[in-house]
């Protein structure tokens, strides 16, 4: 396993509609937080994840605007993308140099500033996360890529839509415990079924919202000694050939299977050794499937154990315990760094209403590209 | 889509034009200029016949941009005779005639427009074969 890294200081922006706030405000935000959090330490690297900006028409060379805009002066700095899983492939390529030992300490912030765009321009810029050519030029973005997967779902496994529904649930059931959390309230089944219809049977309430926010992580070459603090324990990353045919004929997502599965390993732990979870959760298809690929339910049961409250916060799996992306928000760009921030406060102690007691291990996994790319840490 | 990237991509747009890698024989689409299952650079032009059966479909009311004016349309995965399975738009066709495992073939539709005097974009549509 080698030496592991330390989470020494963490940051996070309120995933809100911040219109006073900028893209790189949002990384700046993020990043004092958690250079605040971390005390003396101080990065000589910043890697800023982010996956809209560019197409948005917002700043480029993100790393080194942001490590500028802090004031750390003469530093290394770089600018990660891959889709949604922009943030934990930037936290995974720190790690790497820490783990080379090329620097001591290093900054590592994603962000992203939605609510800026227009809606149908958002979606289109998203779609471009998917296939450019044969997909989002088709017609096809997320929503609808989401919507054909359910479709398929539910007449596979033999599941009415209405039961996607305890995966939203669960989701806003903590999410309204998460001050930061966008949509911080309890969903009712009655919010749900009503809710209009996007790509059928996938509604509004199967998707996570866009909104502005940031988050950042500080790491640190661990010092070895058994502390409290928290440290990577596993990670790892994997990309499988693209397209959104593959999940949704096969309802299983490869890369994130494979991901979860070579993180534990490197972390020397099972599943059943987690105290929580924080798995991809863009839409109620993409929930179900990472659920499933993860190892906490078998195929086609991930609905029927949301519905028996086995993800709650009280139940033997906790899962999104500061509301997911449905709950909390989805910035692209930002989302692997909330999940690990979140992980991080669980593990501190310091969740609030939400924390689980005695937490002392969590798996966090972030997805891009409908599951083309998969990024898995393992905390503790 | 940009006028130069959809003129790029014409043959596979209007005619389904894909490729047959000459090494393993693997039947590609869109058109590859490296064979996705064995890496061979050996790979030839082969038009796809444009049947097909509908593998899975939703109906879209929230469009991307260049989309809207289409809305509500059939999103679907269409699995081709030959093997691959795209992406494609269904047309000229009614709600209740839209069911898992229907025979579809290929036509040529507008796929998307820049406003009232952009470009406008051709490509594959898929309807339902008429029976017999
Ligand atoms: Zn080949």
């Amino acid at each position: 396993m080698g030496d592991r890294i330390e989470i020494v200081g963490i940051g996070r922006t309120c995933a809100k509609e911040r219109w006073t706030r900028g893209l790189v405000d949002l990384t700046v935000e993020a990043a004092g937080a958690a250079l605040d959090d971390g005390g003396d330490v101080s990065p000589s690297a910043v890697i800023v994840s982010n996956a809209l900006g560019g197409a948005l028409g917002d700043q480029q060379n993100l790393g080194t605007f942001t490590a500028s805009s802090i004031g750390l002066g003469k530093v290394e700095a770089h600018s990660v993308s891959c889709d949604e899983a922009s943030g934990g492939g930037a936290l995974r390529l720190a790690s790497a140099l820490v783990g080379a030992g090329m620097h001591e300490a290093v900054l590592v912030v994603g962000a992203e500033k939605t609510s800026d765009a227009l809606p149908d321009e958002l979606e289109t810029v998203r779609a471009n996360g998917l296939d450019a050519t044969r997909e989002a030029g088709f017609g096809f973005g997320p929503a609808v890529a989401s919507g054909l997967g359910m479709q398929r779902y539910g007449a596979e496994h033999g599941i009415d839509r209405s039961l996607f529904y305890h995966l939203a649930s669960t989701a806003h059931l903590h999410g309204a415990k998460n001050p930061f959390a966008f949509l911080p309230w309890e969903l009712s089944f009655d919010q749900y079924i009503r809710s209009p219809i996007v790509a059928d049977p996938l509604t509004v309430c199967d998707l996570a919202p866009n909104c502005d926010g940031g988050a950042a992580v500080l790491i640190r070459k661990g010092s070895g000694k058994s502390s409290s603090s928290v440290h990577i324990l596993g990670s790892a990353s994997v990309s499988v050939p693209t397209g959104i045919s593959e999940p949704i004929t096969s309802l299983s997502l490869p890369a994130a299977a494979q991901c979860a599965m070579l993180a534990l390993r490197d972390a020397g732990l099972s599943i059943e050794d987690l105290s929580l979870l924080d798995l991809h959760d863009s839409s109620s298809f993409i929930a179900a499937l990472s659920i499933e690929a993860v190892g906490l339910a078998k195929r086609g049961e991930a609905l029927l154990l949301a519905r028996d409250g086995h993800f709650r916060f009280d139940g033997p799996a906790p899962l999104w315990t500061f509301g997911g992306l449905k709950a909390r928000g989805n910035a692209p760009g930002a989302d692997g760094l909330y999940q690990v921030v979140e992980a991080t406060l669980q593990l501190r102690g310091d969740a609030g209403k939400g924390q689980i007691d005695g937490a002392d291990r969590a798996l966090v996994q972030c997805l891009g590209s409908f599951g083309a790319t998969a990024v898995t840490h393992v905390l503790g | 889509m940009h006028f130069a990237r959809s003129w790029r991509q014409q043959s596979s747009n209007l005619r389904l034009v894909g490729s047959r890698c000459t090494s393993c024989g693997a039947i590609l689409f869109p058109e590859r200029i490296r064979c996705s299952g064995c890496g061979s650079t050996e790979l030839e032009d082969h038009r796809l016949s444009g049947r097909g059966t509908i593998f899975t479909v939703t109906t879209v009311f929230e469009a991307p941009r260049g989309f809207e004016s289409q809305v509500p349309y059939f999103a679907a995965l269409v699995e081709l005779e030959e093997g691959p399975i795209i992406c494609a738009m269904l047309t000229d066709v009614d709600r209740e005639d839209v069911s898992v495992g229907k025979k579809v073939t290929m036509v040529t539709r507008r796929i998307l427009a820049h406003g009232d005097d952009g470009p406008i974009i051709y490509a594959y549509k898929f309807t339902p074969e008429l029976a017999g």
